[in-house]
C-alpha cells in the first residue's frame, strides 16, 4: 500500500525533527543577545544659571510637582519661589508618575519650584536631570527603583571606586518581584559586593508591561553595577 | 512549513536587557561599637574617641547601642552575628581595655558581621592620661583597612585664636581636643606646617614694623624670624619635600610670589605682574603652585610652574576667588569665592576638567579652606554657629563637624603632617 511509506516518511520527519528540536538549542546554546535599554530623565524645573557666575549647590525637587511640562530646554524664566517641604524619595517621585501615567493620580498642588534650581524653564518639577532624551519607560522605572536602594559605602576609596565593577543577572516575574539573581561577576569588594545585593533585595520593581513579562521571567536582566 | 516555524521558534532567543547602575548614594557604613569589656572607665572613655572618629570621618554611621540585641556581657571572639545584623550593623567593633601600671592597655577588634569575619585585630597601649592615643591608633588601622588610605586621627592641626584685640596661633589634635597657644603677643596669622610637623611659620606684626614671617616651633615654642622683605611679607607655605619655601612679598608698591630656601634664604621673585600676586599653595608633587592675582580685573586663581612660567588662569566663574589650596591627592583645588549676594563660600575645582563644586552655601562666610593631609577632609572657618570656628567636611561638603570652640573665634586652620613623616 503506497500509504504505509507515506505514513512512515511523515513519522519520520516528525522524529528529527523533534531531535533537531532537542538538539539544536543546545548546539547554539548561548547566552541570549544583549539589549541597551535607553534610560531617560526629565529635565529639571530651573532657571538657567548665568555660567559666569560661581555655581551653587545641586537643589533637589521640590515636594509637589507643578503642572507636567515638556523636558524641552528653553530660556524663559521660571516662576517665583515658595518654601520648599519635605523632599521627595525617587521611589516616590517614580511611584506618581506610574500612577499619573496610569490614570490614578490625584491633584497635586501648584507649588513653584526653588527659583535658584538650576535647570531649564520648560522642565518638570520632579525632572531629575539637566538634559533628556525619549527612552525605555520601564527599564528607566527599574534602574530609578534599583538605584534608589544602591548605596554605596564611603569606606570604599575613591580610588578604588574606579575600577569596583560587578555583574548581576536579575530574574523579574509578572508581579515585579526579582524572583531570583546570580552575581556573574564579582567586584572583588565584600562591601561593595554586600551592597549591590541589598539594593536588589530591597528594590520594589513595577510590574513588567506584558510585552517584557516572558523574557525577564525567563531570560532576566543583566545588571551592570559601577560605584 | 509547521517545523520551520517550531524550529524558528525554538533558536530564536529574546534580547537580554542590559541596565547599566552607577551614581549610587555614597553613605557611611552601618557600624557597631560593641560595649566595652574589661576596665570600664578606661573602656568607656576610649570608646567615646573611638566613636568620634569614626563618625567625624564620614565613612561610618554608628548604630546607637540602645538598639543593640547582642547580651551586654558577650566576648571578644564569640559573637552572635546574626544578632548585631539584625540592628543593621555591617561591621563591628570589640574592645577590652585594662590598665597596667601608668599605662592603657585594649585588645581592639574590627569584625565583618555578615561573614563573622575577624577583619582586624590589634594591642594598643598608650599612656593612662593620653589613653586618647590608643583610640586614634586604632581608628586610624580601622581607615587605613578599608580605604587602604592613611587616616588622620593621630594629627594635629594649627590655627588662629582671636582675642580682643590680638590673634595667637594654636596648635590641637584633629578634633580640636587639647588646644594649645603657641604664641603670646601681637597679631599673628596663616600658619603653615613644615612636612615634618615640627615647625609652624606664620605671618605677625610682633616687630612693629608692618606683616613679616616668623617660624615657632610646636613643642619648644620659640620664635625665629624667617622672612622680613619690605614691610609686607606674608602666607608662607613649604614645598611638599620641605626644601622650598613660597611666599608674598610687596616690593615698590608691587606685590609678587617669592621663591626661598625653607629657611628663607636665596629669595627670588617668581611673578612679575603689575596686579597682586598672593596666597601660594604647592602642587603635590611640588612643580605647579597655585596662587591668586588681580592681573585680569579681579582675583582669580591662577596656576604655574614653580620657576614661574607656564602660568594659567584656573578659574572663570565669580569676581572674588582667593585662598587656593592644593589637594594632596592633586586633583583638586579648594578656594573660597565670593558668589553673587556678596558672601563667601567654599569651592573646590577639578585641576583636569576646571569643573566647580559648591561646598558650602546659605551658612554664613565660609573661608580659607585647608586639606588634610590624606585629602578626604577639608578644614575651613565659618561663622554658620554665630562665632567664626574651624569647621571640617568631606570634599564633597557633606557631614559638617564643628572643630573649635574658641571664646572670641577662630580662623585660618592649617593641618600638620601625617604621623612619621
Amino acid at each position: 500500500m503506497p500509504a504505509v511509506p507515506a505514513v512512515a516518511l511523515a513519522l519520520l520527519l516528525h522524529v528529527v525533527i523533534f531531535a533537531a528540536a532537542l538538539v539544536l538549542p543546545r548546539l547554539f546554546d548561548r547566552a541570549p543577545p544583549l539589549r541597551k535599554p535607553i534610560i531617560a530623565h526629565m529635565v529639571a524645573l530651573g532657571r538657567p544659571r548665568d555660567p559666569k557666575l560661581l555655581p551653587r549647590k545641586e537643589s533637589p525637587p521640590p515636594a509637589s510637582a507643578a503642572s507636567a511640562a515638556p523636558p524641552v530646554p528653553s530660556t524663559r524664566t521660571a516662576p517665583p519661589s515658595a518654601p520648599q517641604r519635605r523632599e521627595p524619595s525617587r521611589q516616590e517621585m517614580m511611584d506618581r508618575a506610574l500612577a499619573r501615567a496610569a490614570g490614578k493620580a490625584t491633584p497635586e498642588s501648584q507649588e513653584p519650584p526653588d527659583p535658584e534650581r538650576a535647570g531649564s524653564a520648560a522642565g518638570s518639577a520632579q525632572g531629575t536631570a539637566a538634559s533628556a532624551e525619549e527612552g525605555d519607560a520601564y527599564f528607566t522605572a527599574v534602574h530609578d527603583a534599583i538605584l534608589e536602594q544602591y548605596v554605596v559605602p564611603s569606606v570604599i576609596s575613591e580610588r578604588e571606586r574606579l575600577y569596583l565593577a560587578a555583574s548581576v543577572l536579575a530574574y523579574i516575574g509578572p508581579d515585579g518581584r526579582i524572583l531570583k539573581h546570580e552575581i556573574q561577576k564579582k567586584s572583588g569588594n565584600a562591601f561593595f559586593d554586600q551592597a549591590l545585593e541589598l539594593a536588589i533585595q530591597k528594590a520594589k520593581l513595577p510590574p513588567p508591561p506584558p510585552d517584557l513579562a516572558r523574557s525577564l521571567r525567563d531570560s532576566g536582566v543583566v545588571l551592570n553595577f559601577r560605584p | 512549513m509547521t517545523s520551520a516555524f517550531l524550529l524558528a521558534l525554538l533558536l530564536a532567543a529574546p534580547d537580554r536587557p542590559v541596565i547599566d547602575l552607577s551614581g549610587g548614594r555614597v553613605q557611611p557604613l552601618p557600624l557597631a561599637i560593641a560595649p566595652p569589656a574589661g576596665a570600664q572607665e578606661a573602656g568607656v572613655a576610649i570608646q567615646a574617641v573611638l566613636a568620634q572618629d569614626f563618625e567625624r570621618s564620614g565613612l561610618f554611621r554608628l548604630l546607637d547601642p540602645a538598639s543593640f540585641l547582642a547580651a551586654p556581657g558577650e566576648g571578644l571572639t564569640v559573637i552572635d552575628f546574626p544578632k548585631w545584623q539584625a540592628v543593621g550593623a555591617q561591621a563591628l567593633v570589640k574592645t577590652s581595655c585594662e590598665e597596667s601600671g601608668t599605662d592603657v592597655v585594649c585588645d581592639m577588634r574590627l569584625y565583618d558581621v555578615a561573614r563573622g569575619q575577624e577583619l582586624l585585630h590589634g594591642t594598643y597601649t598608650a599612656p593612662r592620661q593620653a589613653g586618647r592615643l590608643a583610640a586614634h591608633r586604632f581608628g586610624d588601622d580601622v581607615v587605613r583597612f578599608f580605604t587602604r588610605e592613611a587616616g588622620v586621627f593621630q594629627t594635629r592641626i594649627a590655627y588662629v585664636r582671636e582675642g580682643d584685640g590680638d590673634k595667637q596661633i594654636v596648635v590641637s589634635d584633629w578634633d580640636g581636643y587639647a588646644p594649645q597657644q603657641l604664641t603670646t603677643a601681637s597679631i599673628n596669622l596663616l600658619p603653615a606646617w613644615t612636612p615634618d610637623g615640627k615647625v609652624i611659620a606664620f605671618t605677625s606684626f610682633r616687630d612693629g614694623g608692618g606683616a613679616h614671617l616668623y617660624t615657632v616651633d610646636a613643642v619648644t615654642r620659640q620664635v625665629r624670624s624667617l622672612a622680613l622683605m619690605g614691610d609686607f611679607t606674608t602666607g608662607a607655605s613649604y614645598s611638599p619635600d620641605g626644601s622650598r619655601l613660597l611666599f608674598s612679598a610687596s616690593q615698590n608698591d608691587n606685590t609678587d610670589v617669592w621663591l626661598a630656601k625653607t629657611d628663607g634664604s636665596g629669595p627670588r621673585r617668581i611673578t612679575d605682574s603689575r596686579g597682586i600676586d598672593i596666597s601660594a599653595s604647592w602642587s603635590p608633587d611640588g612643580k605647579r603652585v597655585a596662587f591668586v592675582s588681580d592681573r585680569a580685573g579681579t582675583p582669580q586663581i591662577y596656576s604655574m610652574a614653580a620657576d614661574g612660567s607656564e602660568v594659567r588662569r584656573l578659574t572663570f566663574q565669580g569676581n572674588y576667588n582667593q585662598e587656593p589650596a592644593w589637594s594632596p591627592k592633586g586633583d583638586l583645588i579648594a578656594f573660597s569665592g565670593r558668589d553673587e549676594h556678596r558672601v563667601f563660600d567654599v569651592y573646590t575645582l577639578a585641576v583636569d576638567t576646571g569643573k566647580l563644586t559648591r561646598l558650602t552655601q546659605n551658612q554664613g562666610t565660609n573661608e580659607k579652606p585647608a586639606w588634610a593631609p590624606n585629602g578626604r577632609y577639608l578644614l575651613f572657618s565659618s561663622t554658620r554657629g554665630g562665632k567664626r570656628q574651624i569647621w571640617l567636611v568631606l570634599p564633597d561638603g557633606s557631614n559638617p563637624r564643628q572643630v573649635t570652640s574658641e571664646k572670641v573665634g577662630a580662623a585660618d586652620p592649617a593641618w600638620g603632617p601625617l604621623p612619621g613623616r
